[in-house]
């Protein structure tokens, strides 16, 4: 038993702890959903987490050529291939430096599937509908169409099934 | 347990829909054959078919409680009753009655079980009432009264009337029972099971296929490790001698010599060549050991290939359907358009029984219907035309199958007007796609080449129809996209044939691997009409293009990478005496693409890109490799045409750039655990003239720069096993590269991170957040 594993058990017993806490109830809020949180490019947002299939971590990816630069490329997902869109470049975000980008959230919806890059997952957690603002196109440079609204901490939460319908992203094109 | 029932009902319905859909199909094609006119045996035979479809129908509505099928179907039966027994002749008239109450049929089917509209219900009633004055023998009298126009097309009786039969050697037939419940085909060894099922069965044995790769992969890394033994063997052979020479001269351990000083030195020596002794033991054991499970991974990867191989074939085999389930559509379609159109057409289907994979029968579909229309309203002329030209007053048009090897041939034939030339010579200058001269040039084969080109319709009225001027270019499209061709043959006023040439399933195919840079494509062994290497000096510089020559004729040739507009990589520029070239034909072009290296041939499986690349330009789908690893296949008639249009706006691209250093570039390692990252910076670094080797992690990144020779170092430092603080330590440690510069670029960006990065001796310390392309590339320049 020396230090670090004290420190370790440390841990483990405050995660048990937070683990171990009940939900805040606030039923009376309406209808609840479900996001994930996730960093990218420094920036924190979230998404609703029904059209979350799974979070991969981006170990190769294949580059295509001929596509749009948002495109990254294409995955080998258990013998699937599945495309991987940057969101930075699809949103048309500035540049700021250069981040890990080394996770794959993969979105979902019944016909439309791909995934999109992410620096790191941060959380998981259940917030009511009604208490998103209706974004202030000052908070984030993310067109309002992409935009499910903005939580009381500011975190912008994107809209999962706009993003997955969004006509743009599909990409289509003939010589 | 009222929802269950409805539940059941539910159930119920849907399988009756399926079967009521073939006992519809069997009726349809039984009273077009009878319409044509066929033998007095195969008239009865269809009669009765036809009489036991609508008996079987009616008794599967009335189970499922489908009281207005089931009436409908009542009534045909006893007209066919009647047809059977003779005792009501069949005419032009009575088939139309019968065809509308089929159509009818067909399209109250899909709502069964729900209300049904008002207008439906009163058409089912007169229908109903129709049918039953025609099965007294009072065919059509109410309708003819407003409809003139019919009396016209009944002067041809296409069937002998069961009357008019001189030998009615019918009669010694056994007579047929009223209720005809003995099913005739036997049903006994086959099970209903739904294609999407099938489908994904197929797809899960399809993937076996990267079991198989995999393996094979596997033997192939496995063999390399194994070389490793050789490499041991010959440095052991050099050392051995040595070991035996110093047991020699030392004593035998169990010799003791106690109380000597030297003898503990001499003990640990024994013991040393002792193991040393024993470690040879060892690793031959281990050789011989491994040998022997190399080989039996070989065999057991030999197995599973057959076996996969078995197994995908039988699946393949499943999904096999006879072209007979495409065409049976057509006899309606040409039956209702000819009607429409006011001319007489017969359909001669032959070789429907021949089977081809159902994915292909699906995309033929359209370029099918499409033929067949243009057919019908181009091809074929009106009454009055063919009767002036002194035509047969009937048109005709055949669909034939032909088995060719493992291909399939599906011919579409019409004796009609032809393909007028002209027509084709005008709307191209009209249509500004070439100039009157260049048109005047093309011979006629070249000239039709054009019809499958967007944009070119010689009909002068868009009828509904057809004659919009795409559907020859999509059917072109389609059958290419399958893996076939398209040609076209044409006669004035002879005819013209179409010929579709079909692979038989579409899973897999050969491809030839390439290279470009570190990427790999695949290009579909179909279209590669030839693999060249030419020599540098051969390539010909034509009215500004690129050619080579190739049997005595100019072949236009390009690059493969600008063509997908990749960097050119001019690896080893100068050393290369020969350049690897892939010849693609396709749709009657030919060009040569030149790669960085042909790796071979290998079997793949085309796979989609996913959904949200519905179509990417030049790409088709992509593969994956044994090792995991995918490659784009690549769409040859994408390639061809961009070439094409490449062409059109650039001439010869100025010199290469890339041979304007003279020196030998600058080698920089970049070590980054972030695909992304790794990715970018290599990207940065190398359009900036560095050749750049990546690793992905400090203790790989201390592996390649022992195995290389950088002049700097590139590193992260959040990276797992070693990060980027003990990389450069360990760095600085080193004889060899202790002056090595060394850029950390990271995500930590406090003062403390700094200055650790300062105290383990890296040279420059760039922030991700504020990561500019200049300012590294500036850091750079100062530091080498």
């Amino acid at each position: 038993m020396n230090e670090t594993d004290f420190e370790r058990q440390k841990i483990l017993k405050a995660r048990a702890a937070a683990l171990a806490r009940e939900p805040e109830k606030s039923g009376a809020e309406g209808e609840r959903i479900e996001i994930i949180e996730f960093l990218l490019a420094d920036e924190r947002y979230a998404i609703e987490s029904v059209y979350i299939g799974e979070v991969y971590p981006l170990k190769n990816f294949t580059p295509l050529p001929c596509t749009p630069a948002f495109v990254l490329g294409v995955i080998n997902m258990r013998g699937k291939i599945l495309s991987v869109v940057d969101l930075r470049i699809f949103f048309d975000l500035p540049n700021r430096g250069i981040s890990d980008l080394n996770k794959i959230i993969i979105l979902h919806d019944g016909g439309m599937e791909f995934g999109i890059l992410a620096d790191a997952i941060i959380a998981a957690r259940w917030i009511s509908r009604s208490s998103l603002l209706l974004s202030l196109p000052t908070l984030t440079e993310i067109r309002a169409e992409y935009l499910m609204g903005v939580t009381k901490e500011r975190l912008v939460v994107l809209d999962g099934g706009k993003i997955l319908s969004g006509k743009g992203i599909v990409v289509h094109e003939e010589v | 347990m009222i929802d269950k029932d409805a539940e059941f009902l539910k159930k119920l319905l849907v399988t009756f829909k399926i079967e009521a859909d073939e006992h519809l199909k069997g009726m349809y094609s039984g009273l077009f054959e009878l319409e044509k006119g066929v033998a007095p045996e195969r008239q009865v035979e269809l009669v009765e078919n036809i009489f036991r479809e609508a008996h079987s129908l009616k008794g599967a509505a009335r189970a499922v409680n489908q009281v207005e099928i089931e009436s409908l179907c009542q009534v045909l039966e006893s007209v066919f009753s009647s047809v059977k027994k003779y005792a009501l002749p069949t005419s032009p008239g009575l088939f139309d009655l019968l065809q509308e109450a089929l159509d009818l049929l067909t399209r109250i089917l899909p709502d069964a079980g729900s209300e049904r509209a008002q207008d439906d219900k009163a058409l089912q009633r007169q229908l109903i009432g129709r049918l039953e004055e025609a099965g007294k023998g009072r065919i059509g009298e109410t309708e003819k009264r407003g409809n003139g126009a019919e009396e016209q097309m009944e002067e041809v009786s296409p069937i002998h009337r069961f009357s008019d039969s001189p030998i009615q050697e019918v009669f010694t037939l056994p007579p047929l029972s009223d209720s005809p419940v003995q099913k005739v085909s036997s049903v006994s060894d086959t099970v209903r099971v739904s294609t999407s099922r099938l489908t994904s069965l197929l797809l899960q044995s399809e993937e076996m296929l990267s079991a198989k790769l995999a393996s094979s992969q596997r033997v192939l890394d496995m063999r390399t490790a194994g070389a490793t033994f050789g490499d041991w063997k010959k440095e052991w052979a050099r050392v051995e001698p040595l070991v035996q020479e110093l047991r020699v001269s030392a004593p035998q351990s169990d010799v003791r010599e106690a109380g000597h000083e030297p003898a503990d030195s001499k003990r640990s020596l024994v013991r040393l060549l002792d193991f040393l002794d024993w470690n040879s033991t060892v690793i031959k054991a281990l050789e011989a050991r491994f040998t022997v499970e190399v080989k039996s991974a070989e065999r057991d990867g030999r197995a599973l290939g057959s076996m996969v191989n078995n197994l995908l074939d039988d699946m393949k085999k499943v999904l096999m359907f006879p072209f007979s389930s495409l065409l049976e559509i057509l006899p309606k379609i040409v039956r209702d358009l000819s009607r429409e159109n006011g001319k007489k057409i017969d359909l001669t289907i032959s070789g429907d029984e021949i089977e081809i994979d159902r994915r292909i029968l699906e995309e033929m579909k359209d370029p099918l219907l499409h033929l067949v229309r243009n057919s019908i309203d181009h091809g074929i002329e009106s009454l009055a035309v063919r009767k002036a030209k002194g035509k047969p007053q009937r048109g005709s048009i055949t669909v034939s199958v032909f088995p060719r090897d493992d291909k399939v041939e599906l011919v579409i034939a019409d004796d009609g007007c032809g393909i007028p030339l002209d027509g084709i010579r005008s709307a191209l200058v009209e249509s500004r796609a070439l100039s009157g001269e260049a048109v005047d040039e093309l011979d006629n084969p070249e000239l039709l080449n054009y019809v499958f080109q967007s944009g070119i319709t010689t009909s002068p009225i868009i009828t509904e129809i057809s004659g919009r001027g795409l559907g020859l270019a999509i059917v072109r499209e389609k059958v290419e996209k399958l893996g076939g061709t398209v040609g076209v043959e044409t006669a004035t006023d002879v005819g013209t044939t179409f010929r579709i040439v079909l692979p038989l399933t579409v899973a897999t195919f050969r491809g030839i691997l390439v290279r470009l840079g570190e990427r790999l494509f695949v290009l579909p062994a179909m279209y590669v009409a030839r693999v060249l290497r030419v020599k540098p000096e051969d390539v010909k510089n034509v009215e500004n293009r690129e050619t080579i020559t190739l049997d005595g004729e100019p072949v236009a040739m390009t690059r493969l990478a600008s063509v997908l507009k990749l960097p050119e990589t001019n690896a080893g520029a100068g050393a290369v005496a020969l350049l690897p070239m892939v010849l693609l034909a396709a749709s009657g072009t030919r060009i040569a693409f030149k790669v960085d290296e042909i790796l071979g041939e290998l079997e793949v499986l085309l796979k989609g890109l996913g959904c949200q690349l519905s179509r990417v330009r030049n790409v088709a789908g992509a593969t994956v490799l044994g090792n995991g690893q995918i490659a784009p296949i690549l769409n040859v008639t994408d390639l061809l045409k961009s070439t094409v249009k490449m062409a059109a706006f650039s001439s010869l691209r100025s010199r290469d750039p890339a041979t304007v250093s003279a020196d030998r570039p600058r080698s920089v390692l970049v070590v980054e655990d972030s695909i992304t990252t790794r990715t970018l910076l290599k990207n940065i670094l190398e359009s900036s003239g560095y050749a750049v080797v990546t690793a992905v992690d400090g203790v790989d990144g201390f592996t390649r720069l022992k195995s290389g020779m950088f002049d700097i170092v590139v590193s992260d430092v959040d990276m797992p096993r070693m990060n980027g603080f003990e990389l450069t330590a360990k760095i600085r440690a080193d004889r060899e590269y202790g002056d090595l510069p060394v850029v950390l670029v990271t995500a930590l960006a406090s003062k403390e991170d700094r200055e650790r990065g300062i105290d383990a001796g890296a040279n420059a310390y760039i922030v991700k957040s504020s990561f500019d392309q200049s300012n590294l590339l500036g850091v750079m320049k100062k530091l080498i």
